[in-house]
């Protein structure tokens, strides 16, 4: 049974580091996401994983089996190409056919098997196409069903749904989690797209600067992150500054810049240390009393209003009020902001900034 | 917001912007090569019609048709030989250049453009004291293999060494533009290293294949200096002669017109209908990649058998394409200093290089708005098929198109006259492809959002070019402008059919061997090969530059 | 200050028509969003609005002046490519002050015009780099500040955000907005995004082959779709065939298993065929009461804001919906859930002649 395991693996270009002493261990039959924004090695270390890169240090584990030396072609697993890297001088059946092919199997074996995947992907009628007469989504599932035509349980995908449109791409995605579900497959999965490792991941892999930043289930990550820029890179959320003022059992206060003070879930810090308290939109509510704030613009989202607000406290307080309330605010308005401090996440104060500690590019 | 209002009346600039002066300039620019590159070049077909009696007669002389029919027989053989050595040796090489990663690439890359430095005349008497068994007169030097005593293999090794390079550096073009994610998906799939690359990349390079066999081919056909040199070199050439030869030997004696005519126009005609059925042959011939071999595949993708490709192809490219082209030096060298008379070498040279220029200035002002509108003109019709056009002067044997040239000028008053002036259009027809096929690429490569993004901001079409289009192609401009210079300055052939007693310093040098003087000969390549050399160094920088 | 008027505008390339008959008015100052999936004809139309693309026919009115024949410097009008063009020789300062070096602006103007749009986008530091030294998001400013500097006031962008990563994106659909509001610009923006489209547009144009489907605000092209593929493009829909039982106050669809689905009111004789849409976002589940159809949890993903719960409706295949996501926990796998929403916020669409499937399909 497929199991990934990477330890220590490090990747340096000259001066470059590109992945930096990474350790990670991915469960049979798990569905696991790389995320992370562009450059931060995650390519790189799924490259090592299934031996297009060669590590500068550290090993690679397949069931237990060190690959060091083992070719591409003789580690037994998928891959999807982020171009898609269909065979242009290939119909679709011959692609999917081409694994079966080069491993010697008979002419049957090769039909049977071709039109087992297509008919997975539902592209059994475009057997006999080219790639080029396909669309964008077709082509990226012709090349899954080409993957998994090795036999191979164990699948890694290299940002699969990027080159797609983005209405494709959530279709797509659904689809994709489906599929590798029930064929019980083990799955890697790189993207620098929070929404969609947030749909088909069992566990998030976090990566920035070639590092490790964070892993956990999308809900853990949501959350509950323990890193800052976790918090914001997963989901859009609000970072209001402040200072600790009080402790007590399950219960912090916390003193803002204008003096007002937000009571929000425990945390650990000391009474005086400098704090980010970060709330997502979701959580913060107009009522008739709380942080003091004046609406600043306003945002259709279609099952939703996405209003910005300036508090008191000089900071920008995002909040979302659902169509079905019926209530709308005007820009200029005064409202009211209370928070959910059940759904509040404290962290000390950066020292490099918080722009710089969420910075995403 | 009323900052357009700003843009100053510059009225010139104005004036060339507007739609009927930039068709017009385009229409000047298609003209000239229409009338000044390939009307003259295939004028010589025109001969059917106007005197077919005299090519009839010529068919009549069985001696003169044996002769002839040796000779451009003897050509097309050298050709396809040679095309087919350079595929088997150039793929491995070509293939390690581009996907493979090693110390020292950057040195090999350079190596394998070195005889391009070299003349061909020089070539041709570089190769010929290596390998040719020669007279004691030559004096060649006592370790030289020198055994090769046919006329023909000697020829087919020295087309080897010049046409290498071509055949190299056209696959290794093709090969970068393949992505080289579909050989890793064929991996990650279960392919070894072979049967990817046979069942994935070697199918879709095939169309890119026809371009280096063309190349090759034409290369090969065009051949005149080195091969006359090298045949005068060795000791018993007998009487073999290739088309290129026949047409130089001949054009010397104004009776043999239309001798010249006939053997031209085979030459023109048999290579452009070659060229066609390369290009629907290569795409009908069903490549070896239906089937797999997987235990066989994978024991030649791993350990001593690509090792043992490599090292033959680099040995090869030693053996057969470095140490002919430079063993010149040690001939040189071993040799007692003697005196010789170099008055004339240098007047040649100077002529040369004088036409070298003319040309090479001619090329530029009127290729590079040609390759614009090849470049940038996917969609027309007509300028597909000046794209296609552009391409028959690099086909037709120079020694062909010189004569052809010679006979549409030469009645022209005022230019049929003038020696120069004819040497410098043939030069022009031969090497202005050479411009707008390396300007062409170059702008192809440049997305046209460049220039439209210019345009919205307010630049006239000329703006935008000189502007934004301009410095990211000043480098291949000059790239083909250094191209087109050192191919002028080492042309025989062209020059030979068109002038027959012309004063160049590659035709002075097929003199000097013919005449035996094997000494001064040697020194002249040297000088050529020098002064070659500083150019092809220039171009490598400039390139270089541009890549970082 | 100009708005654009196009008129029946045209274009084809062999059988394909990118632009087919296009009418559009967009208005002076407004944020226009083009939104359709690729290959709609969304650039060809970007590239008409600047002159780079000749029309087979139609007329484009910038104010009360024709331009449809003018060249592309002297419409006023800039476009942004995907890649943003940043001329690769030049550094962030001289592509900056490309357009003002063109018109001829004097020195101290260019230099006023230069430190002004460094400002504005940020890159006053980073004015001698090339832009292949920025990263994605300040070359796109660059880019931005280009155009400003040229005088333009029509804004075309192509995609601007594509290049980015999604979470970027995400960050930069505010500050683009705002940016091109302050200056007044008048600005076109194509993309495949509807998340995207609906941040940023004042109004949304909906375009497929060729044809603009929809013209409206967010808020009317996401719960007035005026077809069954604007409903499903601009945020996901669930879809049920059925025939019209009744129309009076809402619309009453009766599916082929036999449940009664309500729908905001609509003409569509009774007893036609019709099809019903509602948003995955307004599709309420429950445990209790009694909704218009009942289902199965098939599986739950966590999604950060939303749960999206996948259910087999018994009787009516598949369906989604996205719940709150602090019902964590109180929703698992098997649950029976009653299905409801709104009937405001349902639509129901005649079939279309050439098939459901055909007309949702995205791409």
């Amino acid at each position: 049974m497929p199991e990934i395991t990477v330890r220590g693996l490090t990747k340096r270009y000259g001066k470059v580091i590109a992945v930096d002493d990474a350790t990670l261990t991915i469960k049979d039959k798990e569905y696991v996401t790389i995320l992370g924004p562009s450059g931060c090695g995650k390519t790189t270390l799924i490259r090592m994983m299934a031996g297009i890169i060669e590590p500068t240090e550290g090993k690679v584990f397949i069931d237990g089996k060190d690959m060091k030396g083992v070719p591409i072609e003789e580690r037994d697993l998928g891959y999807v190409f982020q171009n898609i890297a269909l065979f242009p001088n290939m119909n679709v059946g011959e692609n999917v056919s081409y694994s079966p092919r080069v491993k010697g199997k008979s002419p049957e074996e090769q039909g049977t098997t071709s039109h087992k995947y297509l008919e997975l992907v539902k592209l059994l009628d475009k057997m006999g196409m080219f790639p080029g007469e396909l669309c964008g989504g077709e082509q990226q599932k012709v090349s899954l069903a080409r993957a998994l035509a090795t036999g191979s349980k164990l699948l890694l995908l290299d940002e699969p749904l990027s080159a797609l449109d983005a209405r494709v791409r959530v279709d797509l995605r659904y689809d994709l989690r489906r599929l590798v579900k029930a064929l019980g497959i083990t799955t890697v999965h790189v993207t620098h797209d929070q929404e969609e490792a947030m749909s088909v991941s069992d566990r998030i892999v976090l990566m920035r600067a070639g590092a490790i930043v964070e892993m956990g289930t999308p809900e853990q990550l949501y959350t509950k992150p323990e890193n800052i820029f976790t918090m914001n890179f997963i989901g859009e959320t609000n970072l209001i500054e402040g200072w600790v003022r009080e402790r007590s059992v399950g219960l912090c206060k916390i003193e803002l810049r204008d003096g007002s003070e937000l009571e929000v879930h425990s945390c650990p810090y000391d009474t005086g240390t400098a704090v980010v308290v970060s709330v997502r939109p979701e959580f913060v509510y107009p009522f008739t009393s709380g942080l003091r704030s004046k609406i600043v613009s306003t945002t259709y989202m279609g099952t939703y209003w996405r209003m910005t607000a300036e508090s008191a406290s000089e900071d920008e307080i995002d909040f979302d009020v659902p169509v079905s309330d019926g209530h709308l605010y005007k820009i200029g308005q005064e409202v009211y902001l209370m928070i959910n401090n059940k759904a509040t996440v404290v962290f000390p104060r950066p020292h490099e900034g918080i722009a710089e500690a969420v910075k995403l590019e | 917001m009323d900052r357009l209002a700003e843009a100053p009346k510059s009225t010139f600039l104005e004036k060339i912007s507007t739609r009927h002066f930039r068709s017009g300039w385009k229409a000047f620019i298609i003209i000239f090569f229409l009338l000044f590159v390939i009307l003259p070049t295939v004028w010589v077909l025109s001969y059917i019609f106007t005197d077919w009696s005299s090519i009839e007669t010529v068919m009549g002389d069985p001696d003169l048709m044996s002769t002839i029919y040796d000779a451009i027989l003897a050509s097309f053989e050298i050709a396809a030989i040679v095309t087919v050595i350079d595929i088997i040796v150039g793929l491995p090489m070509a293939w390690i250049l581009v996907r493979k990663e090693f110390r020292g690439k950057r040195y090999l890359d350079t190596l394998i453009d070195m005889p391009l430095a070299v003349p061909t005349a020089a070539l041709g008497f570089s190769c010929a004291i290596f390998w040719a068994a020669t007279s004691s007169n030559v004096n060649a030097p006592g370790f030289a293999p020198g055994f090769v005593d046919s006329a023909f293999l000697l020829i087919v090794l020295l087309h080897v060494v010049f046409s290498y390079p071509y055949m190299v550096r056209s696959l290794a073009a093709i090969l970068e533009q393949i992505d080289v994610t579909y050989e890793t998906a064929g991996r990650a799939l279960g392919a070894t290293k072979l049967t990817a690359a046979r069942t994935i990349t070697l199918p879709l390079f095939r169309a890119g294949l026809v371009t280096g066999i063309i190349l090759c081919m034409a290369r090969s056909l065009s051949e005149t200096g080195g091969t006359m040199i090298a045949l005068a070199t060795m000791a018993n050439s007998g009487n073999f002669e290739t088309g290129p030869t026949l047409i130089g030997a001949w054009k010397s004696n104004p009776d043999l017109i239309p001798q010249l005519a006939f053997v031209s126009i085979l030459l023109i005609v048999i290579s452009l209908i070659l060229l066609i059925i390369l290009k629907i042959a290569v795409m009908k011939i069903k490549l070896p990649a239906g089937k797999v071999w997987p235990k066989y595949e994978r024991i030649l993708s791993r350990g001593w058998a690509p090792f043992l490709k490599d090292s033959t192809s680099s040995a090869f490219l030693f053996i057969f394409v470095l140490i002919p082209s430079f063993f010149i030096f040690t001939y040189v060298v071993v040799l007692p200093y003697q005196s010789a008379e170099w008055g004339l070498f240098w007047d040649s040279l100077f002529y040369s290089f004088i036409i070298a220029g003319v040309v090479t200035v001619l090329d530029i002002i009127m290729g590079v708005p040609m390759a614009l509108y090849v470049a940038r003109g996917h969609g027309s019709k007509i300028i597909q098929s000046l794209d296609v056009l552009v391409n028959v002067p690099l086909i037709v044997p120079t020694a062909a198109l010189g004569f052809s040239l010679g006979m549409f000028w030469g009645d022209v008053p005022g230019i049929g006259s003038f020696d120069f002036i004819l040497i410098v259009m043939a030069h022009v027809a031969f090497t202005y492809p050479l411009v707008v096929r390396n300007v062409a690429g170059a702008v192809e490569e440049i997305d046209p959002s460049y220039e439209e993004t210019a345009r919205t901001l307010g630049a006239k079409p000329l703006q935008a070019f000189r502007r934004v289009l301009y410095p990211m192609i000043k480098t291949s401009i000059l790239a083909g402008a250094i191209m087109a210079f050192t191919r002028s300055l080492g042309e025989t052939g062209a020059t030979l059919a068109v002038v027959a007693n012309a004063n160049t310093a590659p035709v002075y040098i097929v003199d000097l061997i013919n005449t035996e003087q094997f000494y001064t000969a040697g020194l002249a390549c040297i000088v050529l090969i020098i002064v070659s050399y500083v150019f092809m160094v220039l171009l490598r920088y400039i390139t270089k530059r541009r890549v970082a | 200050m100009p708005g654009i008027r196009v008129l029946n505008v045209k274009k084809s390339y062999g059988d394909i028509h990118a632009a087919d008959g296009i009418d559009l008015e967009i208005r002076d100052g407004e944020y226009m969003c083009i939104l359709g999936p690729t290959g709609a004809g969304k650039t060809t139309f970007l590239r008409a609005l600047c002159g780079l693309t000749p029309l087979d026919k139609g007329k484009i009115f910038f104010g009360d002046k024709e331009v449809t024949k003018e060249e592309p410097e002297d419409r006023g009008a800039v476009m942004l490519s995907q890649t943003y063009s940043l001329f690769p020789h030049l550094t962030v300062q001289d592509n900056i002050l490309f357009g003002p070096d063109i018109r001829g602006m004097s020195d101290p103007d260019k230099e006023k015009t230069l430190s002004s749009m460094l400002d504005l986008v940020r890159l006053t530091s980073r004015s001698d780099a090339y832009p292949r030294e920025l990263s994605g998001g300040m070359q796109q400013r660059t880019a931005l500040a280009r155009a400003l500097a040229s005088g333009c006031d029509v804004l075309l962008l192509d995609e601007p955000l594509r290049a980015l990563d999604a979470r970027l994106r995400i960050s930069l659909r505010y500050e683009l907005k705002d940016l091109a509001k302050s200056l007044g610009l008048t600005t076109v923006h194509v993309t495949h995004d509807q998340d995207e489209a609906m941040v940023m547009a004042d109004r949304i144009a909906v375009i497929k082959e060729g044809r603009i489907l929809q013209v409206g605000t967010p808020a009317e092209v996401f719960d007035s779709p005026v077809s069954p593929f604007v409903a499903n493009f601009v945020g996901q829909s669930n879809f049920f065939k059925g025939t019209i039982e009744s129309s009076e106050g809402h619309t009453v669809l009766r599916t082929e298993s036999g449940s009664l689905l309500e729908a905001k009111a609509t003409d569509i004789d009774i007893g036609c065929e019709a099809v019903l849409a509602v948003k995955v976002g307004n599709t309420e589940i429950s445990k209790d009461g009694v909704g218009f159809l009942q289902g199965t949890v098939e599986r739950i993903l966590f999604e950060g804001r939303y749960l999206h719960v996948d259910l087999l409706v018994d009787g009516n295949g598949r369906i989604s919906a996205k719940v709150p996501s602090w019902r964590m926990g109180k929703i698992a796998v098997g649950d029976r859930k009653q299905i409801r929403w709104n009937p405001e916020k349902a639509r129901v669409f005649p079939i279309p002649e050439w098939g459901l499937e055909r007309e949702l399909k995205v791409e």
